[in-house]
Formats: structure tokens, C-alpha cells, sequence
């Protein structure tokens, strides 16, 4: 199919040129090194494009079958709301990915790493450029009464702590967190751009193709990492170990899963018909196939480490390693990677708050249950705000001072306060009080996927 | 339509789909190659996505076909589906695997705007030239040229 490229206008166009020279220092080296890393594949363009020739109609939910909106006023006023929430939270999560890359970029332990992770932070600023050309290229002003200008300084404004989504204001530890952080979040990023696809709105479906032709390589960024240094440490090798990538999982697949909104939740989006799936069934998706990525990294594994093995024999001594949870082969259950159940250290949605080990096993002591975080979560991790956070709110959930859902609501994060200027230092730790009256304050996780 | 073919199910390849692929190509070339796999497969991952598909019965890879829309291929200048490379799983032939495959990707060429879709077969090959030939492929009037460089 054919594509549309274009800019937003200059001023905003240099505005994002400006953020990636701050948040992208080594974008030049990107470039200067394309065609060494990226020989078969066309240089790298900060631009948006739009696919032509997708449905006009729309294809699921009450309006099925009606003509896709093509301009923001042609919405109804909640489908626009939700539109521009789902919007602003991909912007977000665009610019709130490369801010978390940067600081351990410089970490990897290979040149080609580097390099892959460098184009996947300039490609998601283009994601990023994309979503302020929707922004910028209806007026919503007539439906939501915000000027697509103020929502741009809005979104540039945001640094780590400050965006819409949890698992852009946690602190990248390592570069094993940028790696595992491309397997699983962007994973996630590949569920939510394809289902937008079908979006009532056109523009927003037209811009979702590019962008998925794109996240295919930054999963790859992630899982081609990950199954070397699996492979590398089935040889025995000491520097990043099953035990490190374990640990990483637990940190980030429970903000993962959470980025597909509460479990219970989905429906209005489906209903006016931009998304087809409620956030559920997503999720359930998303965690079968990172099952499969899970068993593949553990086949590298015995594969490395057996190599005289043929497909059937490694398949067998997996299953039965996983099943029997004795060792065959000299293979531990203990060395292998696992899935962390879905109700894992969980923070929102269905069960956020509730004491379920990585396992599965179920805790009634919040120390226990912490201790069990600490032997099952990165160190590097643990020592920061994000997971002092969690520690304090689970304790008020578990001593019955709070509720779950307010502990849900209850968590700082970091916002600018005091104006959006990009160049303003005003972000600072707090805390959002709960309304005096009871009244269910608006969460911003809500935003994209109620 | 058997049972079988109701559980099958042809879609868009993903990219943990790779151990399934690395694990059909062992079961019918014998050889365990996942380095050759990861570098083909990420590239075809970033090309063209949807060009690219595989079955999968009961959540297992059977089958796969990798292609893309290319202009400028031997002074070919129109846009032309390219298909380049399939497997199906040993055990599993005989359910029209290859043919649901080849109608998924050729709707995808034709909607990209290609106007007419090539590969090559090796001529002793000739399951493979028989499938296609059902597909309704034809000899093309290019041939292919090679001459080798160094002696083994």
C-alpha cells in the first residue's frame, strides 16, 4: 500500500529536533553509522506518514459499518475523549521510552546493541512526531477544548515520573533493562498499534502500519539480545545471567500487563469502534506470547548447554525439567527463565495490591510478602523510589488504612509542577490527594484504555 | 474441511515465531541453524511484516512463507511480490498448508500493488515446482545465470 510523508509545521518540527538533541545525544553517530549497521534499510527520517487506502468504514462496536470520522469535530464528544486520551498516552510513551533508554545506552556490551537500541530511541521519536501531527493536524478544540499546540509543550514537557503510563517512570537500572524493556513493553506497544489500526478515527488508523513495521524491530532489539546472552550463559559464560534476566522479567512484566488497563475495562473503546479487542482478551494475548518467547530463550539454553541434543531430546528434557522440577541432565528447574503469574507484584487493575508470589504462591504477611520481592526483584531496583512506593502503599492495603484502588491512586510519581516549560527543573515527588468528598478522581491510566 | 484444517490458523508472522521457524527448518533440513534464521527472519521482520506468514496448529509453527514487494530486481521496475522462502512441516502435508500460505501473502502483494509475484525453484526440486505450478505460476522467460568464483 501506498504512504503519505509529511511534517508538522516547522516551528513545531524544530521544537522535537531540540528535545532529540537532548534526549538522543548520539543521534549524529546514529546517522553517521546507518549504512555500517543498517546497510539494506533506508536511512532514518523524522517525519510521519499516513498508509492510504486503508477501510473508510468503521469495523467493530455500535457504529460498525458507518463511515471512519476524518476529522476530530466529526467524532462524538466521549469517542473524542477517549481518542485524544489514547493519543496523548502513546505521545507519552514515545518520548517517555527514549528518556528511559539514554541513560544506560552507554552500557552495552556490544557496539551492534548500541546501535540497534540508538535507532529503536530515534524510531519511537518519530512514533512520537507522529502522534503530535494528529495532534497538530485536526482542530480539537471544538471537542475537547485544548489546542493541539498546548498539548504538544504538554507532551514535550514530560520527563521520567511525569508520563501517562507506569512503566515509563521507572529508571532504567542496567542495560539488561533496556533489552528486557524492548521485549516486553514494546511488546506491548505492538498490541496496542495494532489494534488502532481499525480506529474510528482514520488518521490515527493510517498512522499505525509504519509504526508496526517499525516496532517489529524494536522487539527484535529486545529478544535478539536476550537469546545470545541466554545461549552465552548455557556456555557457562558469568556476565549476564539466567538469574539476571529472570529478575528483570519480574520487574517489567507486571507493568506490562498493566498497560492494557484494567482487566475489567475495554469496553467503551470498543464500542465506538477504536479498538477491537477489551482489555482482557489483549492482555491474555500478550502474556501467551510471551510465554512462547519465555520457552524459546529456555530451548537457547539447553541447546547451548547440550549442544549434542537433536530438537526432540531438547524439547523433552525441557518439558520434563519444567514439569518434574528435578534436574536432568545436569539442567535445573532454578536455571531456567518462568513466567511470573499474571497477579505478580501488581499495582492496578484487577489484582492490584493482592499478595500473589511470582509463582503463584498466595502471601497474608506484607513482610513476607516484600521479602519474597526482594529475593525475586533486581537489586538495583529495589533500592529506588518506584519500589518504596509500592512497599508503603501494600503495607496501608495490607494493615486496612487504604483500599487497593486508592493505594492504586495513591502512588507518587514525579510531576512538573509549576509550568510546562520544556526548560523548567520544577519536577518534583508528589503526591495527588484523594477528593474529600469520595468522588473517583480521573486516572490517567483510564484515559486510553476505559 | 477436515477437523485439522479448523484448527489451522494463518497469520501474520511474529517475531516469537523465530524458535518455531528454527525448529521446522531442523525437522526438514536436519540441521539446527539459529543464527542463519535470526538474521534472515529480522530482516524480513523489518521489510515488510505482512508479507511474511506462517500456520500455526495448536500453537505450534507447521508452516511459513517470507516475501516482500521489491521494484528494480533485474531490471524489473514494476512492483513485484517476491516469494522467498517456505517450509511445511513434514507431518503435517496434505492440508493444503503451502496453498492457504501462498493465498495469504499473494492478497497481500496485490494489495501492496504488485502486479505480478516471482520466486525461483531449483529445477530438481520438483515438489516444489509442482506447487507452484498449482498456484498457477508459469516458467518465466529470465533465466537464472552463475558462475563460480573459487575453487573448493
Amino acid at each position: 500500500m501506498a504512504t503519505r510523508q509529511t511534517r508538522i509545521p516547522e516551528p513545531f518540527h524544530k521544537a522535537v529536533e531540540r528535545w532529540r538533541d537532548t534526549f538522543i545525544p548520539d543521534f549524529d553517530l546514529l546517522m553517521d553509522n546507518w549504512e555500517k549497521y543498517f546497510p539494506k534499510d533506508p536511512r532514518f527520517e523524522l517525519c510521519a506518514f499516513r498508509e492510504l487506502g486503508i477501510c473508510d468504514e468503521i469495523e467493530c462496536g455500535e457504529l460498525k459499518g458507518k463511515q471512519k470520522a476524518t476529522q476530530p469535530e466529526q467524532l462524538l464528544p466521549e469517542q473524542a475523549q477517549h481518542l485524544l486520551g489514547a493519543i496523548k498516552a502513546q505521545a507519552s510513551t514515545e518520548f517517555g521510552s527514549i528518556q528511559q533508554h539514554m541513560h544506560t545506552l552507554a552500557r552495552a556490551q556490544t557496539e551492534q546493541d548500541q546501535f540497534w537500541v540508538l535507532r529503536m530511541m530515534a524510531e519511537e521519536l518519530r512514533h512520537g512526531y507522529q502522534m503530535l501531527h494528529l495532534l497538530l493536524d485536526g482542530d480539537w478544540s471544538k471537542v475537547a477544548d485544548v489546542k493541539g499546540a498546548e498539548m504538544v509543550e504538554e507532551i514535550l514537557s514530560m520527563t521520567t515520573g511525569s508520563h501517562v503510563l507506569g512503566a515509563f517512570n521507572i529508571d532504567f537500572d542496567s542495560f539488561v533493562d533496556n533489552i528486557t524493556f524492548c521485549c516486553l513493553i514494546d511488546r506491548v506497544g505492538k498490541y496496542q498499534l495494532d489494534m488502532q489500526r481499525i480506529s474510528a478515527y482514520k488518521p490515527f488508523g493510517e498512522s499505525m502500519p509504519q509504526m508496526l513495521r517499525e516496532e517489529a524491530f524494536h522487539l527484535a532489539t529486545g529478544v535478539v539480545p536476550l537469546r545470545r546472552w541466554m545461549e552465552a550463559a548455557g556456555q557457562g559464560e558469568v556476565y549476564i545471567t539466567t538469574r539476571d534476566i529472570q529478575r528483570a522479567i519480574n520487574k517489567w512484566l507486571p507493568r506490562g500487563l498493566e498497560m492494557f488497563g484494567d482487566e475489567r475495562g475495554g469496553g467503551t473503546n470498543v464500542r465506538y469502534g477504536l479498538k477491537p479487542m477489551k482489555n482482557r482478551e489483549a492482555q491474555d494475548l500478550y502474556y501467551h506470547e510471551v510465554e512462547k518467547v519465555v520457552r524459546d530463550l529456555n530451548m537457547r539454553y539447553v541447546r547451548a548447554r547440550l549442544p549434542e541434543l537433536h530438537l526432540a531430546e531438547a524439547e523433552d528434557l525441557l518439558d520434563r525439567v519444567l514439569a518434574e522440577g528435578t534436574p536432568v541432565r545436569g539442567i535445573a528447574r532454578e536455571e531456567l527463565l518462568h513466567l511470573p503469574v499474571k497477579e505478580f507484584f501488581r499495582r492496578r487493575g484487577e489484582p492490584a495490591f493482592r499478595m500473589v508470589g511470582w509463582q503463584g504462591e498466595e502471601y497474608d504477611d506484607a513482610e513476607a510478602y516484600l521479602r519474597h520481592l526482594q529475593e525475586t526483584l533486581p537489586d538495583a531496583y529495589r533500592a529506588n523510589r518506584d519500589f518504596r512506593s509500592y512497599a508503603e502503599a501494600l503495607r496501608k492495603v495490607a494493615a486496612g488504612e487504604v483500599s487497593a484502588d486508592e493505594a492504586s491512586r495513591e502512588m507518587p510519581s514525579l510531576r512538573r509542577i509549576g509550568g510546562t516549560c520544556p526548560c523548567s527543573r520544577s519536577v518534583r515527588w508528589v503526591v495527588d490527594e484523594v477528593p474529600s468528598n469520595g468522588e473517583k478522581r480521573l486516572d490517567p491510566i483510564e484515559q486510553p484504555v476505559a | 474441511m477436515t477437523d485439522d484444517t479448523n484448527r489451522l490458523k494463518i497469520r501474520t508472522l511474529e517475531d516469537a515465531d523465530l524458535g518455531g521457524i528454527i525448529a521446522l527448518d531442523e525437522k526438514i533440513s536436519g540441521l539446527y541453524r539459529p543464527d542463519v534464521w535470526e538474521t534472515r527472519f529480522t530482516y524480513y521482520m523489518r521489510r515488510d511484516p505482512e508479507a511474511c506468514v506462517v500456520a500455526e496448529k495448536d500453537g505450534k509453527v507447521v508452516g511459513f512463507m517470507l516475501g516482500d514487494v521489491r521494484a528494480g530486481e533485474f531490471g524489473l521496475e514494476e512492483p513485484t511480490g517476491w516469494v522467498e522462502v517456505l517450509g511445511v512441516d513434514p507431518g503435517e502435508r496434505g492440508q493444503s498448508i503451502g496453498r492457504r500460505l501462498a493465498e495469504r501473502i499473494l492478497d497481500h502483494f496485490k494489495a501492496s500493488g504488485a502486479r505480478s509475484v516471482r520466486t525461483l525453484v531449483d529445477r530438481e526440486m520438483t515438489g516444489i515446482e509442482q506447487f507452484f505450478t498449482a498456484l498457477g505460476f508459469e516458467p518465466a522467460p529470465v533465466r537464472t545465470y552463475v558462475r563460480t568464483l573459487q575453487e573448493p
